[in-house]
């Protein structure tokens, strides 16, 4: 009767990504890999995860040892049709307790290659969805997944663990948003074609903004850059004198001269009467003028500061992570208890029986020895009258128990034991 | 019963104030997160306060210091409320709500109450003049809070260092406009302010402007402020100028209002002649 919770899988710190890939479960095949799965008798409940980062099996299972080595085969089954090689050393297994751990910090993103990301909860979901579409999730998976998200949720409002942006885009997007408390209303020129600079208007147009300006040292690149980018191509000798009219400024050259001097932004911020000015210096070498993040309402940024800014960020999830990691903790303690409170019901049912037992048993006795000759209407009495007392004395512990078993603390548990030894139901 | 009311109201705004500075290190947790509403149950034992001392008395002795600095600090925290209802930017509370607990604190330690008001005192005119004076100033005060918080995010832009404490500051433009706006609002009513005081100046002692202290300080705080507003309308000036500028017209009302009429008494100060 008594389940066990059961991952086996890899992820990218346990195994290289070509060995993530051969054992990868494709999107359309999920389904048939469930069914797959399921077929092995030792296990009784799965779910399968596949991203990109990590191969996981989730089960529940009478024994856990079973089970973990049923998956590992049907992990290599799936590899074996690509290539061979052994996976022993690329996979891990954790069971009971240590498996819930390890997927509420999956769910948590705590267990990502970026901390804090926040897909995976999403894909969690999803392949989560499948399984249960498909028929493979039963009462422990149903409670452990949904379980798994509110933990995912809890960390994510009760610690900083994603508030923090970390790409280098995303920090840029970040700064933008408190230099500026729209960014629809705002425009950006973007100087040159690195890749990184497309990356960033990109980025700042999926956040609102509208009007984007493209030069670049040859015309044509920047009239195909701006068709792409559905902004407005400008020749290189013009740039000067529209940049009075654009709120941010990617610069992304591979020139070897600083495009713009402190002077000249001191002109063009005369022009706009001061309104503030965010300059992204993002090219091989520096663009800008490094001065001109001392004028006033005009901020400069350029490659090493945007990373050094996500560093801290990064370290700064880091720091979270470590109240995220109690949060986790906490959480798998009281789901240890729920599964411990699932027992009680077998608990109920033994404790019936063994009084039932006991009462059938002196029934019995005593009709074969001094009740000896009662009528049929008569013993039907007693066995009435016996029934009901076992019934009227059973009935407070019973209800207590059950009433208990709803809330997951250790009082009622420690009840359940405590039947147990003193009724001697533990043999069955 | 009103001098007990305003003790709850300066205990409701120490909580108030703790709970602000909760929400400048962690935005998210509940209590945090319903600050404003805090602020706002001392604003309305405050306002009971003053509310229970009217009918008591049948004025507000606003002559006194005590009196001042209740009723200044009552529409500090109102204008604050408003700004809070139209823009959400909590984090200014975490300045308005010290404020306002220090302001009630210093009408206990520094005001006499309980003085008769002055018969010269005794119009209408009092509570209008004293009212637009006293919303011009409280109009800045949030700007004062405002371009404080500026000058924190902008700091930080420039420094380029961020810690989490910072997670929740408004955007620079968005304080720099609300800036503007609290100057807009601000600088007319004080300019009725002033004008309300001398016309009524005027009516009493036949003089509507006499020189005394307040009046010149008030005349030149009148000229900073619109100097500034004129800055702002015509020659860019805004941002961390601005911001500045701001807080020096505060801190020289804040100033004057504190030891001004203690160097220099005069009419404003209590004394009438």
């Amino acid at each position: 009767m008594h389940k066990e919770i059961v991952i086996v899988g890899m992820n990218h710190r346990s195994a290289p990504i070509e060995v993530r890939e051969s054992v990868a479960f494709e999107e359309a095949y999920v389904n048939d890999a469930l069914t797959r799965l399921r077929s092995y008798p030792t296990i009784e409940e799965g779910v399968i995860l596949s991203t990109c980062n990590r191969v996981e099996v989730v089960a529940a299972a009478s024994d856990g040892r079973l089970a973990s080595t049923a998956i590992k085969s049907f992990l290599a089954d799936q590899k074996a049709r690509r290539h061979a090689g052994d996976l022993d050393e690329h996979v891990y297994t954790y069971l009971g307790p240590d498996a819930v751990r390890h997927l509420f910090r999956v769910a948590a993103s705590l267990d990502s290659m970026v901390v804090g990301e926040p897909q995976i909860l999403g894909q969690l979901k999803e392949y989560y969805d499948v399984a249960q579409k498909a028929g493979t999730v039963g009462t422990l998976l149903h409670r452990l997944f949904h379980r798994s998200f509110s933990v995912a949720k809890r960390v994510r409002t009760e610690t900083g663990i994603a508030s923090r942006a970390v790409s280098v885009s995303s920090v840029a997007l970040d700064l933008a948003r408190r230099i500026f408390d729209r960014l629809d209303d705002k425009a950006v020129m973007l100087i040159g074609a690195g890749k990184m600079g497309d990356l960033m208007a990109r980025q700042l147009q999926n956040n609102g903004v509208q009007n984007l300006m493209v030069t670049n040292r040859t015309f044509e690149r920047a009239v195909e850059l701006a068709e792409r980018m559905r902004g407005n191509p400008i020749r290189f000798e013009d740039f000067p004198r529209y940049l009075k009219m654009a709120d941010l400024v990617i610069g992304c050259t591979g020139a070897p001269d600083v495009l713009l001097d402190v002077h000249a932004v001191e002109r063009v911020l005369k022009e706009r009467k001061y309104k503030a000015m965010f300059f992204i210096d993002i090219g091989d070498r520096r663009n800008f003028d490094s001065r001109i993040n001392d004028l006033d309402n005009v901020y400069l940024y350029n490659i090493d500061d945007l990373k050094t800014v996500s560093e801290e960020n990064l370290q700064e999830r880091a720091n979270e992570a470590q109240k995220a990691e109690g949060i986790v903790l906490e959480e798998v303690q009281s789901f240890g208890r729920w599964i411990e409170s699932l027992e009680q019901v077998p608990t109920i049912t033994a404790l019936r029986q063994r009084f039932d037992d006991i009462r059938r048993g002196e029934i019995e006795k005593s009709l074969a020895g001094s009740l000896k000759g009662l009528s049929e209407e008569q013993k039907k009495a007693v066995e009435d009258m016996t029934a009901a007392m076992i019934n009227k004395m059973l009935h407070g512990p019973t209800a207590h128990l059950k009433n208990n078993g709803r809330s997951d603390d250790d009082e009622s548990l420690l009840y359940v034991a405590a039947l147990k030894k003193l009724f001697n139901l533990e043999e069955k | 019963m009103d001098v007990w009311l305003l003790k709850l109201a300066a205990l409701v705004y120490l909580i108030a104030a703790a709970s602000f500075i909760t929400y400048l290190f962690s935005p998210n947790t509940s209590i945090s997160k319903r600050s404003p509403w805090i602020l706002f149950v001392g604003f309305l034992f405050h306002s009971a306060a003053l509310a229970a001392h009217f009918f008591l008395a049948g004025y507000l002795n606003v002559a006194q210091f005590r009196e001042a600095v209740t009723v200044y600090c009552w529409l500090m925290v109102a204008s604050y409320l408003i700004v809070q209802i139209k823009y959400h930017l909590t984090v200014l509370g975490a300045i308005i709500a010290p404020l306002a607990l220090l302001m009630t604190l210093a009408a206990f330690a520094f005001g006499r109450g309980g003085e008769q008001l002055p018969p010269a005192l005794q119009t209408y005119w009092l509570p209008v003049h004293v009212t637009l004076a006293f919303l011009g100033n409280a109009a800045f005060a949030v700007a004062f809070a405002v371009s404080l918080i500026y000058l924190l995010q902008e700091h930080k832009l420039k420094q380029k260092k961020f810690t989490s404490f910072m997670k929740r500051f408004p955007a620079l433009e968005t304080l720099d406009r609300l800036n503007y706006v609290l100057l807009v609002w601000g600088f007319p009513l004080m300019t009725l302010g002033i004008v309300t005081g001398s016309l009524w100046a005027g009516a009493h002692w036949g003089q509507y402007w006499s020189w005394e202290p307040r009046q010149i300080a008030s005349g030149l705080v009148w000229m900073f402020y619109g100097a500034l507003l004129h800055g702002r309308i015509t020659a860019g000036l805004r941002g961390k100028k601005a911001a500045l500028l701001t807080m020096v017209g505060f801190f020289v009302v804040l100033g004057y209002f504190l030891i001004g009429d203690a160097l220099f008494p005069s009419r404003h100060g209590g004394k009438f002649e």
